[in-house]
């Protein structure tokens, strides 16, 4: 079976190619986008692209527990990120009246 | 049906990326968390869809959304200065990256190798269970005192007085 051929009809060089497809539309979500809430939703991306790897890994090394158990504590770290990150969000929009992550340059000056 | 998960994942990312109005684009990042969640079932872990289901589309996305309407802030704000150099050297990392990605998951022997394993029993909430309070145990419970320390960290951030 060519690669083509797998990626088409849903063998693991797919699921990596859409995980890895997922990490850089974050990625330039992060670099392009200068909203702080559209960079968080992208890191929340490739987090996304990341579990996607590891559970697609685990499902063809034989359907491993152990990926999965894993997967339950990267969404426990991405679930207090996003506590945390939000609430940043929230305390630089009362300061600065701004979410723009250009404008939080007070540290450069 | 591969296909139409992978579809709907990357055209809501997509969509995600393109999209002015901020709330719009949380909206779209569901129909991303939703096409992920479908990719698990695919690769045969209905917990882990169930999960993904849960704690993004339902828990994470929510939060984001009250803040983004808490914010009053739906429109990007005009550009301050115009840091071209950032963006285009931005864009040209995503692309050389992406299609970086893509040769090397064209090439890779190794995932085409590891491809050829058969379909395994799905992984069900019991093996998880057992998996998770035998060999991860105190991982568990780190986790646990980790969220509550997120919790008070970002209550403590965002209260004006405490």
């Amino acid at each position: 079976m060519t690669p083509v051929q797998a990626i088409l009809s849903g063998g693991l060089q797919g699921y990596i190619l859409v995980a890895l497809l997922l990490f850089v539309i974050g990625l330039a979500t992060v670099l392009l986008r200068r909203t702080l809430l559209m960079q968080f939703m992208g890191v929340e991306l490739m987090l996304n692209a990341a579990n996607l790897a590891l559970l697609a890994f685990g499902r063809f090394r034989g359907g491993e527990v152990q990926a999965t158990a894993f997967y339950l504590f990267i969404i426990g770290v991405a679930a207090c990120e996003a506590a945390v990150g939000l609430a940043l969000v929230v305390v630089l929009h009362r300061l600065r009246e701004s979410t723009d992550a250009d404008r939080a340059d007070l540290l450069k000056q | 049906m591969f296909l139409v998960f992978a579809l709907i994942t990357l055209l809501g990312a997509l969509a995600m990326f393109r999209q002015r109005n901020v709330v719009v684009a949380g909206l779209c990042m569901v129909l991303t968390f939703f096409g992920v969640a479908g990719l698990f079932v695919l690769l045969a872990n209905p917990v882990a869809a169930a999960l993904q289901i849960i704690v993004y589309s339902g828990a994470i996305m929510v939060l984001v959304l009250f803040v983004i309407m808490l914010l009053n802030s739906h429109e990007e704000e005009p550009a301050q200065s115009g840091r071209l150099v950032q963006a285009w050297g931005g864009a040209l990392l995503a692309a050389v990256l992406g299609v970086g990605a893509v040769k090397l998951v064209l090439q890779s022997r190794t995932l085409h190798e590891l491809g050829a394993s058969p379909v395994p029993a799905p992984i069900t909430l019991n093996k998880l269970g057992v998996q998770i309070f035998s060999e991860h145990l105190v991982a568990f419970e780190v986790v646990g005192l980790l969220l509550l320390a997120a919790m008070i960290a970002a209550v403590s951030i965002a209260k004006r007085k405490l």
